[in-house]
């Protein structure tokens, strides 16, 4: 039974409150109130908080008076989220918006392809498990710490990456990638792309399980290459988990904070070249000058992207 | 026994053998059969033929590669710096010291040790709360209609959508007002009220799969709906709350952003909190850098080692469900 469902069934039969059976309304409500209530107070109130503060002037962390869009237009002009000369000459820092949607533009779909082409790699192998594993580390990871092992692969004396473009005879290129402000943001998507890929594995793997076998071997003994079976049996049974896992992706990508922390600190990088959303609402909410407003507006911001796609998921099962 | 239907590379199905199970007593040979495969075709049976070699060293090749930058983590925090900024794949002649995991223990700022201890007493609380909350809340979404329903989905899903950003300025003024600010209550209260929304749907998707005849049997014996619960309810689910278990603590143990806005006192950082302190300003302290992140990644990893079942069934379950 799915969100859909439920949604009809209460449609279906309204509101049925005459003949309410008071003790089972009692241990509904016993269930369920401690839990809403820090649900309410913790999660629930601070987003409409945030939705009514953004019409508000603040002063510091007191609320003053209604400014309607005030803070939004404020925000959408700053360059700091949208940066329309650099955009235009694509020289960073480009602003955060800007540089957000560079992420998922290139993350979601390398990791997602990765992620499909290592659960088809691994699906029939022995010590599968150990290396699905191996490749899902990382996601269990403190991602800060993800960020700091960026950091050591791409320094210019400890890092690995380096000592690969020497050994390559790419010497040349060696630098600190991680504070070079042109180059830096594809550094930190190969990482956040590192760390998804095993997500997206994982998920791809189950949904390969999923499939019956002899489909498969059917369609061998019909003579069907490996191609015809791949788009004619796997791909439509994983096309529903592909969905998941691109939304997933992009849900993760614009809440991506620690990895960007850890390389630019709340700066985001030299001259915020490579800041995302959640580094200007850090900023904005509690480093002097503190500006709620838009703090607010740039959260919304980050929601309004990702809400849409959280409700199709919800809607598809 | 004939066996030409079957490639030469794969073993013989046991179908084919069990006709012989059935011969009439007086038939059965005085002497088990001899294998008819030798020695040569079995090796060649379980040896891989070369393309699917050459798809285990493509295979074992990508995992390893994966897991280079922990290798470099792991080696670093067991040598001093000048081997480590000459390059930790250099292994001849390498010096392995634990200086970097006393220091890091110790390091001035923020002690690890301390930083670690306190991770601990936020996550563990944050956990089981969550875990005993969720699940009666779900247990109503899962079986009973009420109103407000469809609203409380709606509102679960927004939530879950919604980035840690957009609840950090409401809390922080709350947690000011009641006092909790920079305390170990308000980061565990945060927490708690965070992962809920997940939780909540996870466990009424799991509970939606057990039957309610066993309930309604329970019913018909006048046992209360907190008995059921708590007798039947409860302990069915309990897969599904070691998932919860495992996913939250980890989500809460390894968190950095509400440690980062809400933990304002030295001696309350949690221990992803320290480790970007580390860095310091001129040169990375990496072996300290490296033997601190080791220590704070070692629970996580050490969890879904443990539970990887639980782990990975309940990462799946949560997004696709």
């Amino acid at each position: 039974m799915s969100l859909r469902d439920h949604i009809d069934a209460l449609e279906a039969d309204g509101v049925a409150w005459p003949d309410v059976d008071r003790r089972k309304a009692t241990a509904i409500v016993v269930f369920l109130v401690p839990g809403l209530t820090l649900f309410g107070i913790f999660s629930v109130g601070p987003i409409v908080y945030s939705a009514v503060g953004s019409f508000f002037s603040w002063d510091g962390f007191t609320i003053e008076s209604f400014t309607g869009l005030d803070n939004w237009i404020r925000t959408f002009a700053d360059p700091l989220i949208v940066n329309w000369d650099n955009i235009l000459r694509w020289r960073f820092p480009m602003g955060a918006l800007t540089q957000n949607l560079l992420w998922v533009v290139l993350h979601v779909p390398i990791s997602t392809l990765l992620g499909l082409g290592m659960a088809l790699l691994f699906v029939d192998l022995k010590g599968r498990r150990i290396l699905r594993s191996m490749v899902f580390l990382g996601f269990t990871t403190p991602t800060i710490i993800i960020g700091l092992v960026l950091m050591f692969i791409y320094d210019p004396q400890a890092g690995i990456f380096n000592e690969l473009l020497r050994v390559i005879g790419l010497g040349g290129q060696v630098r600190n990638w991680t504070q070079s402000p042109q180059v830096a943001i594809y550094a930190l998507i190969a990482g956040g792309i590192w760390v998804q890929t095993g997500f997206n594995m994982l998920l791809y793997s189950s949904a390969l399980a999923a499939i019956d076998p002899s489909l498969i071997e059917s369609a061998k003994v019909d003579g069907a290459g490996r191609w015809r079976r791949f788009w004619d049996i796997t791909w439509p049974l994983v096309r529903p988990v592909t969905a998941v896992v691109v939304i997933m992706g992009i849900i993760w990508v614009m809440r991506v904070f620690d990895i960007v922390y850890a390389a630019g600190g709340s700066a985001g990088g030299p001259n915020h070249a490579y800041s995302v959303l959640g580094i200007e609402v850090y900023r904005a909410a509690f480093e002097p000058p503190i500006d709620y407003g838009k703090a607010m507006v740039v959260a919304l911001v980050q929601l309004v992207i990702v809400a849409p796609l959280a409700l199709y998921i919800a809607r598809m099962n | 026994m004939a066996d030409d239907t079957h490639s030469p590379g794969e073993p013989t199905p046991a179908s084919s053998r069990e006709t012989d199970q059935y011969l009439p007593p007086d038939a059965i040979p005085e002497t088990a059969p001899r294998r008819e495969d030798d020695v040569a075709t079995r090796l060649a049976a379980a040896v891989p033929s070369m393309p699917r070699l050459l798809k285990y060293a493509i295979a074992i090749t990508v995992a390893v590669l994966w897991i280079v930058p922990f290798l470099g983590l792991f080696m670093a925090s067991f040598r001093p710096l000048g081997e480590i900024l000459a390059g930790w794949w250099h292994v001849e002649g390498m010096t392995i010291t634990l200086e970097n995991y006393t220091r890091a223990w110790s390091y001035q700022t923020a002690p690890m040790g301390r930083a670690l201890f306190n991770t601990l007493v936020v996550t563990v609380p944050a956990v089981l709360v969550v875990m005993l909350l969720g699940a009666m809340a779900a247990y109503p979404f899962a079986r009973f209609e009420f109103p407000l329903k469809t609203t409380l989905f709606f509102l679960i899903l927004l939530v879950m959508a919604a980035p840690p950003e957009l609840v950090a300025m409401g809390n922080y003024n709350t947690l000011r007002e009641i006092g909790l600010f920079d305390s170990y209550m308000g980061l565990i209260l945060v927490h708690i009220g965070w992962g809920l929304g997940w939780v909540v749907l996870f466990l009424r998707n799991y509970l939606l799969g057990i039957p309610v005849e066993l309930e309604e049997a329970a019913r018909i014996d006048g046992a209360s709906r907190y008995q059921i619960f708590r007798t039947i309810i409860l302990p069915l689910s309990t897969p599904a709350l070691v998932s919860v278990a495992v996913i939250q603590f980890t989500w809460v143990w390894n968190a950095f952003f509400f440690p980062l806005v809400f933990m304002r006192s030295p001696e309350l950082y949690l221990a992803p909190q320290v480790l970007p302190l580390m860095t310091g300003r001129i040169q990375v302290e990496w072996g300290l850098v490296a033997a601190g992140s080791v220590m704070t990644m070692a629970v996580p990893v050490f969890l879904f080692l443990v539970l990887e079942r639980y782990y990975k069934q309940g990462v799946v379950a949560a997004v696709t469900d």
